[in-house]
């Protein structure tokens, strides 16, 4: 009987976190992402026994004597495997939440070196249109932050001497703030 | 504005979780427990002080030595490993029993170590996560606040049919 | 010389340490602590490649298998590292391209990103695939898939740049979703055979019925091909790749992609050696799609880096071919297909490496990678020309390098077994790979000289960042240079790697020499035997005072 619930939790866990995710929101992927990743720690659970009161570890051998005969006290693995994978889920769920900011502040209100980003469409991270990688090659905006950039520097590459470089390099030491 | 009754029982909550914490991550060999949780419940004390004395004294407070605390958990739960090489196996348990005068026998170990390196680490990553969040919230905040008086000051104006746009670049542009 | 297991233990511990250091002392502060950190990882990285030189020399060359029970813990207890011919080739390899990698990231990773923790990041994604190559437990290999997703989700958007946090979600999303699945799979074998180690899966998967079989496969075959990436799901790759700096792209083409296919070999030469045999029409198909999609797409591409991740995706469809014909063979040895594709993976992660970080020096020198508006560097950039024309002709599989190796080795196999079709898709792949390795050369590097956009003259005018992207393309194609001139010897070795992953029965009996006798009773709890584990020992012993301890190992 449980086991049929247990069944029936998965799959609309599993139905109702891929619903999410195929949605345009980003905040109903993180929620759909999290529902998986329920779904997926209940199905651990299923896969050891559901039992009751025959624990896995005990160390009164009189008091769990029909646990003894019968061979089957509880299997404390999925517990563990969950535990895991809950920290797992944990740790991504908080990467994904940052993730998802980040991209609202940069796609919507940001700008990146002297433009305006083109809006990328809202919501919808799967947007294959043209518009939405338009934006390219902007790993290097940080280099070219300090760009000084004339064709005649360019067909040789002249060397700067190493002590030079660094100076016109230097950033301020620990201008960056804590977490 | 941090609330003054959440002040005041930060005062005496935040030790109890501290120890709290503690005693979850010493009794976690062989009760529930251990460093995962000890790690979280700590997280869980530094989030009472973010709310009860805003993110920005709490990370002058163990800001600077949040990733230093990662970097150590983790080393010091990989050398437990190593200690483990002494009896021939990478993370094989030493144990030694401690007799304390008061509390009685306390079994350490290597795989305590280990716990508390992940201590650590979950307790660190947990507390500059939350710092993170922290700050995403307040400049979130104050996005809403600018948004509120654009569509205030844009409805005082002559077209209020504008007064619903979402203003972004692409509308300024 | 006796190597001690105990050196399994290094590709995984060596760089986390030295991540954990750089956590400790060198996380912040100016210039001075990034060369610490520098500094750090290249001993890590050193070492690393020390190590599995010296596995792939017990394993591969002398035929030993290594089983590392951590903490002493027997096998379905604890976590089981494993060593053989198959995973130590892939040790080394990685070894070798995160070693090639790094001089190339020192030299064109920014300094903000730096401080944002690149170098960790690169050690802990290090750190995940060896773990992967060596773990030999179904839950240890998903937390170590895990620990090397996260690493890369964080380099793929580090600097969050527009178009890196767009492809971030996607990557990410379809990556989970895979894993997911993985999971499953995992949660699938642990409830209907009752262990996760993978040498006891293995060994009880013959009695278990052909539902669970059939199940377990697709699921690992879903979510393997999803990582690897074969045909349907692949879509997460070419989205994605081309957004991150170059370094991080030369790595992910070089590592990542790997771990699928690793994970794909090692689970059906394993598990399901019989499956490769019933379901070999499908696998040729997705790997005959598969390889020409990859490069039909490649010739839509507009920019160097799309081109190229689209050609990881028709490579993969290599190897998988290679996988499919893996129990097949008429004149030919019984195991020459996965021979003849894992001298195809060391033919593509060397040279695609290579590749990416020569079209990462063309981008860095245009400002650009879109091949309408570059053009005519040959004139000022001749080495760099020089060193990206010979590694594109040795992706396409001209003679003196390793792609002609590795290419005819999978053709001569799968004529041999008379798989005609797939052959010639596969020799028009190439076909279709040779033009647009013309194409980019062509476009980038001759016509007139035409610079696009603003470039990192920073870079560019450093001598010493010259050097340091350019050695290791070099050493690279000499790499690839020397496996093809010395095919035969390559062939013969990785010949015994394949034998040596084909022998299922060395594999379980070196993982749990006990697991013979605990065979006898095992149909017995088959059928509930969620508990098999736990209960056998307990009842062997007549004790029953305790249950066997279950190691906590990774779990807090």
């Amino acid at each position: 009987m449980i086991s049929i619930l247990l069944a029936i939790a998965v799959g609309s866990l599993f139905a109702s976190g891929t619903y999410l995710i195929l949605r345009r929101g980003q905040i109903k992927l993180i929620l759909g992402l999290a529902l998986l990743s329920h779904g997926v720690n209940l199905l651990l659970f299923g896969s050891g026994r559901l039992t009751e009161g025959r624990p896995p570890i005990f160390l009164d051998k009189n008091e769990y004597a029909e646990t003894i005969a019968s061979n089957l006290p509880a299997d404390p693995l999925p517990q563990a495997l969950i535990l895991t994978a809950i920290v797992i889920s944990f740790g991504i769920t908080a990467f994904v939440i940052v993730l998802v900011n980040r991209r609202h502040t940069v796609t919507q209100t940001d700008y990146v070196h002297g433009e305006y980003v083109p809006l990328l469409r809202e919501g919808d991270p799967f947007d294959f249109s043209d518009s939405s990688d338009s934006v390219q090659y902007d790993w290097l905006a940080y280099e070219i932050d300090e760009v000084y950039d004339s064709e005649d520097l360019l067909p040789g590459i002249p060397a700067m001497p190493v002590s030079e470089r660094d100076e016109s390099t230097a950033m301020e030491e620990d201008s960056y703030q804590w977490p | 504005m941090p609330e003054l009754y959440l002040r005041l029982l930060n005062r005496i909550l935040t030790p109890v979780l501290l120890l709290l914490a503690l005693y979850l991550l010493f009794r976690g060999h062989n009760l529930p427990g251990g460093g995962f949780i000890a790690g979280l419940m700590a997280a869980a004390a530094f989030q009472l002080q973010i709310l009860s004395r805003g993110h920005r004294s709490v990370r002058s407070t163990v800001g600077p030595y949040l990733h230093s605390g990662i970097g150590l958990g983790l080393a010091v739960a990989i050398c437990a490993g190593f200690v483990g090489l002494l009896e021939g196996t990478f993370f094989k348990g030493i144990w030694f029993s401690l007799h304390l005068p008061f509390l009685g026998d306390l079994k350490l170990g290597t795989p305590v170590i280990f716990d508390l390196g992940v201590f650590l680490v979950v307790a660190s990553v947990t507390t500059s996560y939350l710092l993170g969040l922290s700050r995403v919230s307040d400049t979130a905040s104050l996005r809403l606040d600018e948004t509120v008086s654009r569509i205030r000051y844009d409805s005082a104006g002559s077209n209020p049919a504008e007064a619903s746009v979402e203003p972004g670049p692409r509308a300024e542009s | 010389m006796a190597v001690s297991a105990n050196l399994l233990a290094v590709p995984v511990a060596a760089p986390l340490l030295a991540a954990a250091f750089i956590l400790l002392f060198a996380r912040w502060g100016g210039r001075r602590r990034i060369r610490q950190q520098i500094a750090l990882t290249s001993l890590a990285l050193c070492l690393n490649l020390a190590a599995a030189a010296i596995l792939f020399q017990a394993t591969a060359g002398r035929g030993e298998r290594f089983v590392l029970q951590l903490g002493d813990w027997s096998a379905p207890f604890g976590i089981t590292f494993y060593g053989d011919g198959l995973s130590a080739t892939l040790l080394l390899l990685t070894a070798i391209v995160a070693l090639a990698v790094y001089p190339f990231a020192v030299a064109t990773i920014d300094y903000h990103r730096a401080r944002m923790g690149f170098h960790p990041l690169y050690l802990f994604l290090l750190m995940g695939v060896n773990g992967a190559f060596l773990s030999g437990d179904l839950f240890n290999l998903y937390v170590f898939f895990e620990v090397l997703l996260m690493a890369s989700f964080v380099l793929l958007t580090i600097g969050a740049q527009p178009a890196q946090t767009n492809s971030g979600i996607r990557y990410v999303v379809l990556n989970l979703l895979a894993s997911t699945i993985f999971l499953v799979a995992a949660g699938v074998a642990y409830g209907t055979l009752g262990t996760l180690n993978m040498a006891q899966i293995a060994e009880r998967l013959p009695v278990a019925s052909p539902a669970v079989q059939t199940v377990f496969a697709g699921l690992l075959l879903v979510s393997f091909g999803s990582k690897a990436p074969s045909l349907p799901l692949f879509f997460w790759l070419p989205s994605s790749y081309h957004t991150p700096p170059p370094a991080v792209t030369a790595l992910f083409g070089g590592l990542l992609t790997k771990v699928g296919i690793y994970t794909l070999f090692r689970s059906f030469t394993l598990f399901f050696p019989e499956l490769l045999v019933s379901w070999q029409p499908v696998l040729l198909t997705i790997s005959g799609a598969t390889m020409l999609v990859g490069a039909l797409g490649a010739l839509a591409q507009p920019g160097i880096r799309r081109v190229l991740s689209f050609h990881i995706i028709s490579h993969v469809g290599f190897m998988l071919m290679g996988l499919a014909v893996a129990q097949s063979g008429n004149r030919l040895a019984v195991g020459f297909g996965l021979g003849a594709a894992v001298i195809y993976l060391c033919h593509h992660m060397i040279i695609k490496t290579a590749l990416i970080m020569a079209g990462g020096a063309v981008e860095l020198h245009m400002g650009s990678d879109r091949l309408v508006s570059i053009g005519g560097l040959v004139t000022r950039q001749p080495l760099l020309a020089f060193l990206f024309f010979m590694s594109a002709i040795s992706l396409a599989g001209v003679p003196p390098f390793s792609g002609f190796v590795s290419k005819l080795s999978l053709l001569q196999i799968t004529l041999d077994t008379r798989h005609w079709v797939v052959s010639g898709v596969s020799l028009f792949a190439s076909l279709l790979t040779m033009i647009n390795m013309m194409r980019l050369w062509r476009e980038s590097f001759w016509g007139e000289y035409n610079r696009p956009s603003r470039v990192p003259v920073r870079i560019l005018q450093s001598r010493i960042r010259q050097r340091l992207m350019l050695t290791p393309v070099a050493v690279l194609v000499l790499l690839s240079l020397a496996l093809g001139i010395w095919g035969g010897p390559a062939i013969t070795l990785s010949m015994r790697v394949a034998q040596q992953a084909l022998d299922r029965q060395a594999y379980i009996e070196a993982v749990s020499p006990s697991s013979r006798i605990s065979t006898a009773d095992a149909d017995l709890h088959l059928i509930s035997s969620g508990t098999y584990l736990l209960v056998s020992p307990v009842a062997k012993s007549g004790t029953a005072a305790h249950a066997p301890p279950i190691s906590r190992g990774s779990v807090r």
